[in-house]
């Protein structure tokens, strides 16, 4: 198992207000999951709280990665371990590049894998291959980190940034939202490409749209921070048709979520 | 105290020289040091220059330059004029590498060169102020540059003021006079360097005259020692379709006081007046700047970015005046402070006084922490919190120096923002 959630609780750090409310999930190695959920139900948190954003403490529960809890590993230290968050909002970094980011990211992932670390030449070898994955021009390696990028432009950075890395587990939050159809289809193309039998893949998403080109092993559905149906992928297809509130219903007869 | 010691004052140059001192003798006499109830001078804390006893060079018992030879530029090589405590020395200069039509000594050798008679202490203009009146009685030595007209000094002229060790505080008055003459190309990189940790006090005063056509690249840099006071007046005056671009970074001393002014003569100039300020501990650094657009057709660019961090306090002022005449002008300001602690002072205060009716005059402030998102990206990336914070910091700072194009100064300010982020254990931010 790459990742598993236990009864996982968090809340806004020093604010008590809880956000995830007992989450439960398994990724096996292999897997594409898909986690859909309307805005507001916790799904982009729980991607946060997986590469361990400090705004969030986890009161409850366990994240085990490859078997073993990472509650206490800073982000950067399961980053190393493996897991990678493509952001809904990537943040602009001006004067740094995203080659320099790029190398000094990889090297020090692969020097805590006990791997080989790359000069600058052989990193510009390694990473010109990669470029072509999500069709991006080679100047974008020169400019300053989604420095006045366009939308789209910082979506494609985030799973080029993925391609170099090669993490065992990628989240990749709304990584649709803001695409063009062209855009969405390089970006799908990546990382269906990217994806392997090595590793997993959590998709957060709204629309089912996305998933017309990454096709999920599992799709599940967040409301009120927790995830309230599990399925395969037509699940999806049916949640299109008949909408959040479909859901939203059966889970207050259920009492599940509040 | 300043007063005591003006009776220490110099006798070099001729008759010229002595009226100045004369002439700024009687002014001093008639000033008070300046105290924080002063408009110009609120939020600066003078009292620690005021309790500190000053003695005369001569008495206070300064030790030889050590190590001067780390401070050389590369690109200088033979284009350097160096000055101890504010007295020149020849023996760490080395000059006569600047080819045809290029001036470069001591200007108390030059006393009765035409340009020194014509622009000597008459540029520098700043009312009431005690510690021009101070450096124009102690008149003695100081960098003369002098570009002949159509003149490119081949190389960056280094002017490195080296401060040294002394038993007792002592008080130097460097002086610059530059003079381009119509479409000359000159690069300065003005330097002043602590060598030890001992309290001092540099007075520098410059004055440049950039005339029609000239281009001068003026590269401003304060590494004092961390006991130090600095208290600069730098003054510049830009011809027609001249460009004046300096570049000012403030890294050393306890209290500096820095009072940068560009003076548009006629129309068509273009001249910029940026800062770096990266302070600490309890560093304060004062900016008081005055952009005077007088005629039609200006363009300015100011753009001021300072980091605090411990219990550090910057200060900033920005004037700009645009007169009644001086339409289409273009200027720019912009005061963007980080502050890394909770214990860290900022204040800043961008002051515009238009005139004219047809210019655009853009200007803005900030103060701001590291934003958290963007730790926590970088740190996703697999970079610590501590590098994260360091490579944040640092590219708040580079684009401020991205503009210095003196090779060996732009990695050296790289270098020293680099030994900043590190030397300072940057506390955590919260959101």
């Amino acid at each position: 198992m790459v990742l598993e959630l236990k009864d996982l609780h968090c809340e806004v750090e020093g604010e008590g207000i809880e956000i995830l409310k007992g989450v439960n999930l398994t990724v096996e190695k292999g897997d594409i999951h898909a986690i859909m959920g309307p805005n507001g139900s916790g799904k982009s948190t729980l991607a946060k709280v997986i590469a361990g954003h400090p705004e969030y403490e986890v009161t409850k529960g366990d994240i085990l990665f490859n078997g073993e809890s990472i509650l206490e590993l800073d982000p950067d230290e399961r980053a190393h371990a493996g897991v990678f968050l493509a952001f809904q909002y990537p943040v602009e970094v001006p004067g740094v590049t995203n080659n320099t980011l790029l190398r000094e990211s990889y090297n020090t992932i692969a020097a805590s894998r006990g791997r080989e670390e790359l000069d600058p030449l052989e990193f510009e070898d390694y990473v010109r291959g990669k470029l072509d994955l999500v069709e991006m021009n080679p100047d974008f390696l020169n400019r300053s980190v989604n420095t006045g990028f366009s939308g789209g432009e910082k979506k494609k950075n985030e799973i080029f940034q993925m391609a170099v890395l090669e993490p065992a587990l990628a989240l990749l939050d709304e990584t649709d939202s803001g695409l063009d159809i062209d855009a969405l289809r390089v970006v799908s193309d990546g990382i269906n490409k990217l994806h392997g039998d090595d590793d997993a893949v959590v998709l957060i998403t709204h629309y089912q749209r996305l998933l017309n080109y990454i096709v999920p092993d599992k799709v599940h559905v967040m409301l009120g921070g927790k995830i309230v149906k599990s399925g395969g992928k037509e699940l999806a297809l049916e949640l299109e048709e008949k909408g959040y509130d479909w859901l939203q219903n059966h889970a207050m007869v259920n009492g599940e979520a509040k | 105290m300043l007063h005591s010691l003006a009776k220490h004052a110099p006798e070099s140059g001729n008759s010229t020289w002595n009226s100045i001192r004369e002439d700024s003798l009687k002014k001093l006499n008639s000033i008070a040091f300046p105290h924080s109830r002063l408009e110009d001078w609120r939020f600066l804390d003078l009292r620690p220059i005021t309790r500190t006893d000053f003695f005369p060079a001569d008495e206070a018992g300064v030790l030889p330059a050590t190590n001067a030879e780390n401070y050389f530029i590369p690109e200088s090589d033979r284009s350097r004029l160096v000055f101890v405590n504010g007295v020149y020395s020849k023996k760490l200069s080395s000059i006569g590498g600047l080819g045809k039509g290029v001036t470069v000594g001591n200007l108390s050798d030059y006393a009765d060169n035409p340009s020194v008679e014509e622009y000597l202490n008459k540029l520098v203009n700043y009312e009431d102020d005690i510690f021009t009146e101070f450096n124009g009685v102690m008149l003695n030595d100081g960098a003369f540059i002098h570009l002949e007209e159509g003149a490119k000094a081949e190389a960056p002229i280094q002017i490195l003021n080296l401060y040294t060790d002394s038993a007792k505080p002592y008080i130097a008055t460097p002086r610059i006079l530059v003079v381009a003459e119509e479409n000359s190309d000159l690069t300065i990189v003005e330097d002043h360097v602590g060598l030890s940790a001992n309290t001092y006090m540099t007075v520098p005063v410059s004055e440049v005259k950039v005339k029609q056509g000239a281009h001068i690249h003026h590269v401003r840099l304060q590494r004092d020692s961390e006991n130090a006071f600095h208290v600069a007046r730098p003054i510049a005056y830009v011809e027609k379709n001249s460009e004046y671009h300096s570049y000012t970074i403030t890294l050393g001393g306890k209290i500096s006081r820095n009072e940068p002014r560009v003076v548009q003569e006629a129309e068509e100039v273009n001249f910029t007046l940026d800062g770096l300020v990266l302070i600490d501990g309890e560093q304060v650094a004062d900016t008081h700047s005055v952009l005077d657009h007088r005629f039609s057709h200006g363009n300015s660019h100011q753009l001021h970015k300072v980091v605090v961090n411990g219990k550090a306090h910057s200060i900033f002022n920005g004037k700009i005046f645009v007169r009644r005449d001086a339409q289409k002008i273009d200027s720019f300001q912009e005061n963007r402070n980080l502050l890394l602690s909770d214990d860290g002072l900022v204040n800043t205060k961008p002051q515009l006084e238009i005139f004219a009716d047809d210019v655009l005059c853009s200007h803005g402030a900030t103060i701001g922490q590291l934003d958290p998102e963007e730790v926590f990206y970088l740190q996703s990336r697999g970079m610590t919190e501590e590098k994260a914070k360091e490579v944040l910091t640092y590219a708040f700072a580079l684009e401020t120096i991205e503009n210095v194009k003196v090779e060996s100064v732009h990695k050296l300010l790289i270098e020293e923002v680099y030994r900043y982020t590190k030397a300072n254990n940057i506390e955590t931010v919260n959101a």
